[in-house]
């Protein structure tokens, strides 16, 4: 890795440093994601941070930087997430 | 003295010594976990005395971790398998549990213990895993198996998602082979298991369940067949302490 590659991690605690690993997710864990209903492709909302199979049409939520790959608390891609004031919901 | 129980009747499957639908499994562990979390590696060491630890070595132990070996252990929320695993030279390990309240524990431990590097934490359940075909060399399970509603669907996920050749390994409590200390193991595990579980965990019926569980489990002839079943080769296993806790191995051919 270059220095300075990243910057301030290195005056973090561990636990700064475990809640910068909750916002983003490896890229190579990406790879063996899928979505546990279709074993289809999941893709990263990094802002909404959530996991999103487009196939099931299902939001998988990451909590606290652990991905929640379950059907049952998974959001479908119709309803507004929970955070979505009601006025922002699609006519 | 608790004689062999009959298995469930058609279209439920075990939670204790109740029946219940396939899909109220899930829920009914979770809720025993999200209810013991916080204790459970506490109580892992006042019921087996420690020797949950002793049998979790055994286990690593035959996995033989090394670089470029990618694991994944399920079931294993607190971490006590991917946390020995990462304490020797290992390749990615992916610890997958369907409790979130356990995975917190386990990545917490692991964050205390230095270890946070190459190990990654997963909330699935093992009936429907959220891992591509053939993504691991190798997968462990350690007294998990028991709580998965259909353990045939379990081991077809494991199937399908170890690499041919991958290694599947199975840590589970079974059936006392020594006739002296199965009466002195009952006696044990219904009598003062759920009180020592009501006394440490507040929670008595969680670890009831516990006990009704391993009851029911089938021993360790009928595991290694229904392993045999899945599809999976070259079953064999061991006995642990006279048999109240069998690993059983088989491999992806």
């Amino acid at each position: 890795m270059a220095p300075g590659t990243d910057p301030g991690a290195e005056g973090k605690s561990v636990e700064g440093r475990a809640k910068d690993s909750g916002r983003g997710i490896d890229p190579k864990l990406l790879e063996i994601l899928v979505c546990p209903l279709t074993k289809g492709p999941l893709r990263y909302d990094r802002e909404a941070q959530e996991l999103i199979s487009q196939q099931a049409g299902l939001a998988y939520p990451i909590r606290d930087g652990i991905p929640i790959m379950l059907v049952d608390e998974a959001r479908s891609l119709d309803q507004p997430r929970e955070i979505a004031p009601p006025g922002d919901r699609q006519p | 003295m608790i004689g062999e129980l009959p298995p469930a009747p058609t279209g439920t499957v075990p939670f204790g010594y109740r029946d219940v639908a396939p899909d109220e499994k899930p829920r009914l562990v979770r809720g025993i976990f999200d209810s013991v979390a916080a204790r459970y590696d506490l109580m892992n060491d006042l019921m087996s005395g420690g020797l949950h630890r002793l049998w979790k070595r055994e286990l690593v132990d035959w996995l033989a971790p090394r670089p470029g070996q990618r694991l994944l252990d399920l079931a294993g929320g607190t971490g006590d398998v991917a946390l020995r695993a990462a304490k020797r030279p290992h390749g990615p390990i992916v610890v997958c549990d369907l409790t979130p309240a356990m995975l917190t524990i386990g990545r917490n431990k692991a964050i205390d213990r230095g270890l946070i590097d190459g190990i990654v934490w997963i909330a699935g359940n093992a009936e429907s895993l959220p891992f591509a075909n053939a993504s691991f060399d190798a997968c462990t399970i350690a007294f998990g198996l028991r709580n998965v509603a259909r353990i045939d669907l379990a081991l077809a996920e494991i199937r399908r998602v170890l690499r041919p050749g991958g290694h599947f390994l199975c840590l589970e409590f079974s059936k006392v082979v020594v006739p002296g200390l199965r009466a002195l193991y009952d006696r044990y595990s219904f009598d003062v298991l759920p009180a020592l579980g009501g006394m440490v965990a507040g929670d008595e019926d969680s670890y009831r369940y516990l006990a009704e569980s391993i009851r029911r489990f089938p021993d360790q002839e009928r595991l290694a067949g229904i392993i045999a079943g899945s599809g999976l080769g070259q079953v064999t296993h061991r006995n642990l302490s006279g048999g109240v806790a069998a690993i059983h191995s088989a491999w992806r051919l």
